[in-house]
């Protein structure tokens, strides 16, 4: 709101989805129970998307207003590189595999392979001291919820019940 | 009375009690300063873990964890000029020039010590103003709820945001977040979308977790190279005269922090970079200039922060509204147990009130201990690489996420909440409002209802009725103001007054 600044790359594209985003939310709130009455359950969530609407509006009005950096000016990639490290793709997917595998091969299983994968990938150590690391972390971790706070940990599909 | 002492030394008396609060304390000094892991995504976490306790070990655990965490930033911050939660950023500015002259120990001894005046000023105000603010607000009716709940919300909006319309969005957001599921008055379903499992909502730990947990793990990979400077650690022993001088700017700026600490929505960050800056403004001649060592600098964010952990008890058990982002948490961990946090909570259940009172102050007493040893083992403990805690953040937060209802589909909310949680943050908006808005949305939704019901459907009796009572009425003002102080209108008339001074 400080007057114009320099846009963050992919930074209008985020302001016209949010927009889009608060506006679909409003449909679905107006679709709960329309212009009944005042008490009704859908009010509250129409007022909460359309405050939303109007706010993802303003960003959207700051962000065409912004001065955008010509002298400087990227390429797309470099722009995409800044908002979302090549680092941060791997892990994203790193993570949505583990998530996804969890239900299939068990907590146990997965989180050790996530672990190691994601410390190798990171840390770029030497690959035994990486596993090494990961099975104490697992050892503390299982130890910690599993033992102490005898917490249910997800068990796997294919994995026979009561291996991990 | 005696009663009400028997409470208060619950947890001195019990040595498990009394371990639990040390072991929070201890494990929250750490997590406090290890970069990249916060008080509020700890208490996420350990909240999805201890709802199966006794609501008494539960509170111990976390308010152990609450006191060490809002301290610990400071020492990562003195020491590697990297604050480790965000209610050290003003630390850093004077605590790492410090440091580099070689007084690193005095210096963590001096936040030490003006840390625990501050969390004992905070939790006096709690023991004295929570029973007087109960008091009034067993008088508050449903739009006053509804109209706390909006100020709430936008306060952290208009205070730690880059602009008041993200702010709105975040909180907007939460809401929306907060309403998905069966509405709680008729049972109608919505932004269910026909789905079961959406049915049943989203828990907001759920949320908690993905936006303070996974989204800043993600956040914290752009800096994961990063490696930190050590500096070296002499004695340390509080200066008695460096105690006795400071004193009574500590003691002012625990008010300060208690009083923003109870300010709805706001908490520790705000309460130490308000703090910092009226040291700044009140110093006539420092010793060493601000921004370069000036103990001053050190003294006031240090002892505000933890006075705010008390102020922000104070609205979370009165009146059901947190403070800030972990009483947040907590207000979900007493809902997860049966209790009821609001006005009645101090008539019902006073011993819980109590509880958490000498609970508090317990763990004040350990961070005091804890404070002033340990710190070589600790250096070597903050050095953890991130390339490792990042990892282990997220497979800590796949736990949390499935131990409240081993619920699989929940971790993927998780994931969710996190990655979009990544881009508000890169994009300058704050979840904080979210998290908010999640646990605030079905309150304020109820109590709009009820305040709508109450005026019969008409908007004509619903808007009177918010000017035409003095609790109502004082809210209102309060709101209206906030807003109006964002409009470009209000801005360009401060600054006409500013320019104008004879206008005033």
């Amino acid at each position: 709101m400080s007057g114009p600044k320099t846009l963050r790359p992919g930074e209008r594209v985020f302001a016209c989805l949010i927009v889009l985003f608060s506006a679909v939310a409003l449909w679905q709130a107006f679709l709960i129970s329309g212009f009944t009455g005042l008490s009704q359950p859908g009010v509250f969530p129409m007022l909460a998307a359309a405050a939303m609407l109007g706010s993802a509006l303003f960003i959207l009005r700051d962000t065409l207003r912004a001065r955008v950096d010509h002298e400087n000016r990227r390429t797309f990639a470099a722009g995409m590189a800044e908002v979302v490290p090549v680092k941060l793709l791997v892990m994203l997917v790193l993570v949505a595999a583990y998530l996804a595998a969890m239900p299939l091969i068990g907590f146990v299983l997965a989180s050790g392979v996530f672990l190691f994968v994601s410390f190798a990938f990171l840390w770029r150590r030497h690959v035994l001291v990486c596993l090494a690391l990961s099975l104490v972390s697992l050892a503390i971790v299982y130890f910690l919820f599993r033992v102490i706070f005898q917490v249910v940990l997800p068990q796997g599909q294919l994995i026979p019940p009561g291996v991990f | 009375m005696i009663e009400t002492l028997g409470y208060l030394s619950l947890s001195w008396l019990d040595p498990w009690l009394l371990f639990l609060t040390a072991a929070g304390t201890l494990a929250g000094i750490y997590v406090g300063a290890i970069p990249g892991l916060s008080v509020t995504m700890a208490t996420s976490i350990l909240i999805s873990f201890t709802f199966k306790w006794q609501v008494n070990e539960a509170l111990a655990l976390i308010a152990g964890v609450f006191v060490g965490g809002v301290y610990g930033g400071s020492r990562t911050a003195i020491l590697l000029n990297i604050p480790g939660a965000p209610s050290a950023i003003a630390t850093a500015l004077e605590g790492y020039p410090i440091a580099k002259r070689g007084e690193a120990g005095s210096a963590i001894a001096l936040t030490t010590v003006m840390s625990v005046i501050g969390g004992f000023v905070g939790i006096l105000a709690l023991a004295l103003f929570a029973p007087m603010i109960s008091d009034i607000a067993i008088m508050f009716v449903s739009r006053d709820y509804l109209l706390l709940g909006l100020i709430g919300i936008l306060l952290v909006g208009t205070l730690s945001g880059e602009s008041f319309a993200k702010g709105v969005f975040a909180g907007g957001l939460g809401v929306l977040i907060g309403m998905i599921g069966l509405d709680p008055m008729t049972a109608e379903g919505r932004f269910t979308f026909g789905s079961v499992t959406l049915m049943g909502g989203v828990p907001y730990v759920v949320a908690m977790i993905g936006f303070f947990g996974v989204a800043e793990a993600l956040m914290q990979l752009k800096t994961v190279d990063v490696a930190a400077v050590k500096q070296k650690v002499g004695r340390i022993v509080p200066r008695l005269d460096d105690v006795k001088r400071y004193f009574w700017l500590g003691i002012r700026s625990s008010g300060i922090g208690t009083v923003i600490g109870a300010l709805p929505g706001t908490g520790g960050d705000i309460a130490a970079l308000l703090a910092y800056d009226y040291a700044k403004r009140t110093t006539k001649s420092p010793e060493v200039p601000f921004g370069e060592g000036a103990k001053e600098g050190l003294v006031a964010p240090e002892a505000a922060n933890n006075a705010a952990v008390g102020g922000a008890f104070i609205p979370m058990l009165t009146l059901g509204i947190p403070g800030d982002a972990v009483t947040a948490v907590i207000i979900g961990a007493l809902f997860i147990h049966g209790l009821k946090p609001g006005p009645m909570l101090l008539v019902e259940t006073p011993h819980l009130f109590w509880f958490t009172v000498g609970n508090l102050t317990l763990a004040n007493i350990f961070l005091l201990i804890f404070g002033l040893t340990g710190i070589r083992i600790f250096t070597k403990i903050v050095e953890c690489p991130k390339a490792i805690l990042i990892p282990l953040i997220i497979v800590l937060s796949a736990v949390g996420t499935y131990a409240i209802q081993n619920d699989p589909v929940h971790i993927y909310w998780m994931l969710l909440f996190g990655v979009f949680g990544y881009f508000m943050k890169i994009y300058g908006f704050q979840v904080g409002p979210v998290i908010l808005g999640v646990i605030l949305g079905p309150m304020m939704d109820a109590n709009y209802r009820r305040a709508m019901i109450g005026a019969r459907g008409d908007v004509g009796t619903f808007l009177w009725d918010f000017v035409s009572h003095p609790i109502s009425l004082i809210l209102t003002a309060a709101f209206l103001l906030m807003i109006a102080s964002q409009t470009p209108l209000w801005r360009h008339g401060v600054s006409m007054m500013a320019r104008n001074p004879a206008a005033k």
